[in-house]
Protein backbone atom coordinates (compact mmCIF):
# COMPACT_ATOMS: atom_id res chain seq x y z
CA UNK A 1 0.00 0.00 0.00
CA UNK A 2 3.05 2.05 0.15
CA UNK A 3 3.85 2.51 -3.31
CA UNK A 4 2.30 5.73 -5.16
CA UNK A 5 -0.82 5.23 -7.82
CA UNK A 6 0.21 6.29 -11.18
CA UNK A 7 0.35 10.15 -10.94
CA UNK A 8 -3.09 11.59 -11.60
CA UNK A 9 -2.76 15.20 -13.02
CA UNK A 10 -5.35 16.84 -10.47
CA UNK A 11 -3.79 20.23 -11.73
CA UNK A 12 -5.24 22.47 -14.45
CA UNK A 13 -8.71 22.33 -13.63
CA UNK A 14 -8.71 23.09 -9.97
CA UNK A 15 -10.24 26.30 -8.23
CA UNK A 16 -7.78 29.58 -8.41
CA UNK A 17 -6.55 29.97 -4.84
CA UNK A 18 -6.62 25.96 -4.48
CA UNK A 19 -2.81 24.89 -2.94
CA UNK A 20 -2.49 22.46 -6.28
CA UNK A 21 0.45 20.77 -5.41
CA UNK A 22 -0.58 19.73 -1.88
CA UNK A 23 -3.76 17.96 -3.71
CA UNK A 24 -2.03 16.54 -6.50
CA UNK A 25 0.39 14.97 -3.89
CA UNK A 26 -2.14 14.26 -1.23
CA UNK A 27 -4.30 12.23 -3.92
CA UNK A 28 -0.88 10.20 -5.59
CA UNK A 29 0.35 9.42 -1.92
CA UNK A 30 -2.61 8.07 -0.32
CA UNK A 31 -5.93 7.35 -3.28
CA UNK A 32 -5.06 3.73 -3.37
CA UNK A 33 -5.13 3.14 0.48
CA UNK A 34 -8.01 5.20 0.76
CA UNK A 35 -9.93 3.32 -2.64
CA UNK A 36 -8.55 -0.16 -1.33
CA UNK A 37 -10.14 0.50 2.21
CA UNK A 38 -13.36 2.04 0.76
CA UNK A 39 -13.32 -1.04 -1.71
CA UNK A 40 -12.83 -3.86 0.94
CA UNK A 41 -14.72 -2.13 3.79
CA UNK A 42 -17.72 -0.96 1.51
CA UNK A 43 -17.61 -4.73 -0.67
CA UNK A 44 -18.77 -2.62 -4.07
CA UNK A 45 -16.40 -0.86 -6.78
CA UNK A 46 -18.96 1.50 -7.39
CA UNK A 47 -19.41 2.90 -4.05
CA UNK A 48 -15.96 2.63 -3.14
CA UNK A 49 -15.24 5.13 -6.15
CA UNK A 50 -17.93 6.94 -4.78
CA UNK A 51 -16.72 7.04 -1.36
CA UNK A 52 -12.86 7.99 -2.77
CA UNK A 53 -14.31 10.68 -4.44
CA UNK A 54 -16.24 12.56 -1.69
CA UNK A 55 -13.26 11.57 0.87
CA UNK A 56 -10.87 13.32 -1.00
CA UNK A 57 -13.09 16.04 -1.91
CA UNK A 58 -14.36 16.83 1.56
CA UNK A 59 -10.30 16.62 2.30
CA UNK A 60 -9.09 19.21 -0.44
CA UNK A 61 -12.26 21.88 1.06
CA UNK A 62 -11.15 21.05 5.15
CA UNK A 63 -7.18 21.57 4.01
CA UNK A 64 -6.62 24.74 5.76
CA UNK A 65 -7.98 22.82 8.74
CA UNK A 66 -5.39 20.33 8.17
CA UNK A 67 -3.31 21.07 11.23
CA UNK A 68 -0.81 18.66 10.67
CA UNK A 69 -1.03 17.20 14.50
CA UNK A 70 -1.69 14.05 12.51
CA UNK A 71 -0.10 12.37 9.48
CA UNK A 72 -1.60 13.28 6.30
CA UNK A 73 -2.87 9.74 5.64
CA UNK A 74 -4.14 9.36 9.54
CA UNK A 75 -6.07 12.31 8.32
CA UNK A 76 -8.03 10.93 5.44
CA UNK A 77 -8.20 7.71 7.22
CA UNK A 78 -10.21 9.50 9.04
CA UNK A 79 -12.46 11.06 7.08
CA UNK A 80 -13.06 7.88 4.79
CA UNK A 81 -13.69 5.49 7.77
CA UNK A 82 -16.62 7.93 8.95
CA UNK A 83 -17.77 8.13 5.56
CA UNK A 84 -17.71 4.24 4.96
CA UNK A 85 -19.03 3.84 8.42
CA UNK A 86 -22.12 6.33 7.60
CA UNK A 87 -22.83 4.57 3.98
CA UNK A 88 -22.51 1.28 5.95
CA UNK A 89 -25.14 2.85 9.03
CA UNK A 90 -27.60 3.74 6.19
CA UNK A 91 -27.62 0.49 4.40
CA UNK A 92 -28.01 -1.51 7.70
CA UNK A 93 -31.19 1.03 8.45
CA UNK A 94 -32.77 -0.24 5.36
CA UNK A 95 -31.41 -3.59 5.26
CA UNK A 96 -31.13 -5.46 8.56
CA UNK A 97 -28.74 -8.29 7.89
CA UNK A 98 -26.69 -9.75 10.74
CA UNK A 99 -23.27 -11.41 10.78
CA UNK A 100 -22.39 -14.80 12.08
CA UNK A 101 -22.42 -15.27 15.71
CA UNK A 102 -19.04 -14.40 16.97
CA UNK A 103 -19.25 -18.52 18.76
CA UNK A 104 -19.06 -19.79 15.36
CA UNK A 105 -15.24 -18.25 14.71
CA UNK A 106 -14.44 -18.86 18.71
CA UNK A 107 -15.16 -22.47 17.89
CA UNK A 108 -13.46 -22.58 14.26
CA UNK A 109 -10.81 -24.90 13.61
CA UNK A 110 -7.82 -21.91 12.52
CA UNK A 111 -4.85 -21.56 14.65
CA UNK A 112 -2.66 -18.68 14.89
CA UNK A 113 0.54 -18.54 12.57
CA UNK A 114 -1.15 -20.84 9.82
CA UNK A 115 -0.49 -20.06 6.41
CA UNK A 116 -2.65 -18.85 4.03
CA UNK A 117 -2.48 -20.47 0.76
CA UNK A 118 -3.93 -19.57 -2.56
CA UNK A 119 -4.35 -21.41 -5.95
CA UNK A 120 -5.08 -18.82 -8.15
CA UNK A 121 -4.27 -15.54 -7.23
CA UNK A 122 -7.14 -13.98 -10.04
CA UNK A 123 -9.73 -15.47 -7.91
CA UNK A 124 -7.73 -13.70 -4.68
CA UNK A 125 -9.46 -10.50 -4.09
CA UNK A 126 -13.12 -12.27 -4.59
CA UNK A 127 -12.23 -14.44 -1.89
CA UNK A 128 -10.97 -12.00 0.64
CA UNK A 129 -14.08 -9.73 -0.26
CA UNK A 130 -16.25 -12.54 0.62
CA UNK A 131 -13.99 -13.17 3.87
CA UNK A 132 -14.36 -10.00 5.13
CA UNK A 133 -17.79 -9.67 4.25
CA UNK A 134 -18.78 -12.45 7.21
CA UNK A 135 -16.49 -10.45 9.52
CA UNK A 136 -18.06 -8.04 12.25
CA UNK A 137 -17.54 -3.97 10.74
CA UNK A 138 -15.29 -3.75 13.45
CA UNK A 139 -12.88 -6.65 12.59
CA UNK A 140 -12.75 -5.97 8.76
CA UNK A 141 -11.86 -2.34 9.69
CA UNK A 142 -9.10 -3.04 11.95
CA UNK A 143 -7.37 -5.60 9.68
CA UNK A 144 -7.68 -2.85 6.61
CA UNK A 145 -5.67 -0.54 8.65
CA UNK A 146 -3.10 -3.01 10.05
CA UNK A 147 -2.34 -4.09 6.76
CA UNK A 148 -1.03 -0.27 6.37
CA UNK A 149 2.61 -0.49 6.74
CA UNK A 150 2.82 3.41 7.64
CA UNK A 151 -0.22 2.96 10.39
CA UNK A 152 1.15 2.18 13.84
CA UNK A 153 -0.88 0.55 16.31
CA UNK A 154 -0.98 3.89 18.20
CA UNK A 155 -2.36 5.48 15.32
CA UNK A 156 -4.87 2.82 14.95
CA UNK A 157 -6.22 3.03 18.34
CA UNK A 158 -7.14 6.88 17.77
CA UNK A 159 -8.48 6.19 14.66
CA UNK A 160 -11.08 3.32 16.08
CA UNK A 161 -11.35 5.11 19.31
CA UNK A 162 -9.78 2.37 21.59
CA UNK A 163 -6.67 1.95 23.64
CA UNK A 164 -3.72 -0.34 22.08
CA UNK A 165 -4.49 -2.99 24.29
CA UNK A 166 -7.84 -3.01 22.91
CA UNK A 167 -6.47 -3.34 19.50
CA UNK A 168 -4.17 -5.87 20.17
CA UNK A 169 -6.47 -8.11 21.47
CA UNK A 170 -9.62 -7.46 18.94
CA UNK A 171 -6.71 -8.01 16.44
CA UNK A 172 -6.20 -11.21 17.86
CA UNK A 173 -9.39 -12.43 17.08
CA UNK A 174 -9.92 -10.87 13.89
CA UNK A 175 -6.82 -12.42 12.17
CA UNK A 176 -7.76 -15.39 13.67
CA UNK A 177 -11.26 -15.16 12.54
CA UNK A 178 -10.17 -14.29 9.21
CA UNK A 179 -7.75 -17.51 8.67
CA UNK A 180 -10.68 -19.75 9.64
CA UNK A 181 -12.99 -17.86 7.32
CA UNK A 182 -10.50 -17.47 4.16
CA UNK A 183 -10.05 -21.49 4.46
CA UNK A 184 -13.37 -22.38 4.35
CA UNK A 185 -13.48 -19.99 1.25
CA UNK A 186 -11.65 -21.82 -0.81
CA UNK B 1 6.95 -1.91 19.02
CA UNK B 2 4.34 -2.10 15.68
CA UNK B 3 7.61 -1.87 13.61
CA UNK B 4 9.41 -4.83 15.72
CA UNK B 5 5.89 -7.06 15.13
CA UNK B 6 5.48 -6.43 11.71
CA UNK B 7 9.73 -6.75 11.19
CA UNK B 8 9.03 -9.97 12.48
CA UNK B 9 6.30 -10.80 10.92
CA UNK B 10 8.20 -10.21 7.06
CA UNK B 11 10.67 -12.48 8.35
CA UNK B 12 8.39 -14.91 8.88
CA UNK B 13 6.79 -14.00 5.41
CA UNK B 14 10.14 -14.11 3.89
CA UNK B 15 11.05 -17.89 4.91
CA UNK B 16 7.03 -18.67 3.89
CA UNK B 17 7.71 -17.36 0.49
CA UNK B 18 11.12 -19.40 -0.04
CA UNK B 19 9.29 -22.56 0.88
CA UNK B 20 6.67 -21.54 -1.59
CA UNK B 21 4.70 -24.41 -3.18
CA UNK B 22 5.22 -25.08 -6.77
CA UNK B 23 1.66 -23.94 -7.25
CA UNK B 24 0.00 -21.03 -5.72
CA UNK B 25 1.20 -18.69 -3.32
CA UNK B 26 1.16 -18.89 0.78
CA UNK B 27 0.54 -15.85 2.70
CA UNK B 28 2.39 -15.69 6.68
CA UNK B 29 -0.77 -13.59 7.58
CA UNK B 30 -3.57 -11.88 7.44
CA UNK B 31 -2.02 -8.83 6.67
CA UNK B 32 0.24 -9.81 4.33
CA UNK B 33 -2.68 -11.15 2.41
CA UNK B 34 -4.23 -8.04 2.61
CA UNK B 35 -1.29 -6.00 1.97
CA UNK B 36 -0.70 -8.22 -1.44
CA UNK B 37 -4.13 -7.65 -2.79
CA UNK B 38 -4.09 -4.04 -1.70
CA UNK B 39 -0.55 -3.64 -4.06
CA UNK B 40 -2.92 -5.78 -6.76
CA UNK B 41 -5.74 -2.94 -6.74
CA UNK B 42 -5.33 -0.34 -9.46
CA UNK B 43 -7.36 2.91 -7.96
CA UNK B 44 -10.06 4.00 -11.19
CA UNK B 45 -8.46 6.66 -13.24
CA UNK B 46 -11.82 8.34 -13.45
CA UNK B 47 -12.03 9.16 -9.89
CA UNK B 48 -9.09 11.80 -10.55
CA UNK B 49 -11.26 13.62 -13.28
CA UNK B 50 -14.14 13.40 -11.11
CA UNK B 51 -12.09 15.30 -8.48
CA UNK B 52 -11.15 17.86 -11.44
CA UNK B 53 -14.91 18.74 -12.30
CA UNK B 54 -16.31 18.64 -8.91
CA UNK B 55 -13.15 21.17 -7.66
CA UNK B 56 -14.18 23.24 -10.75
CA UNK B 57 -17.87 23.40 -9.94
CA UNK B 58 -16.92 23.75 -5.95
CA UNK B 59 -15.03 26.61 -6.16
CA UNK B 60 -17.45 29.54 -7.34
CA UNK B 61 -19.92 28.57 -4.24
CA UNK B 62 -17.45 28.34 -1.96
CA UNK B 63 -15.58 31.27 -2.86
CA UNK B 64 -18.13 33.77 -3.57
CA UNK B 65 -19.05 35.60 -0.58
CA UNK B 66 -22.72 35.87 0.78
CA UNK B 67 -23.53 39.48 0.80
CA UNK B 68 -22.13 39.33 -3.02
CA UNK B 69 -24.94 37.07 -4.02
CA UNK B 70 -27.33 39.13 -2.06
CA UNK B 71 -26.52 42.14 -3.82
CA UNK B 72 -26.27 40.45 -7.60
CA UNK B 73 -22.34 41.57 -7.18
Amino acid sequence: MNEPTEVCDLTGKLPAGWPTAEISSLYDEHSRAIYYLALRFLGDPQKAEDATHDVFLKAFRKLDQFRGEASARTWLYRIAINHCQNLRQAWHDRHVYSNADDAIWENSMAKDGCPLRVLETKELGERIQKTLDQLPDEYRLLLLLVADEELSYEEIAVLVGQSVDAVRGKLHRARKNFAALFEQSA
Amino acid sequence: MKHQTKLSQEQQSAAAHQSQQQAGREFASSEELLRFDAAQTVVPPQIAQRLKRSAGEDAPATRRPWWKNLLGQ
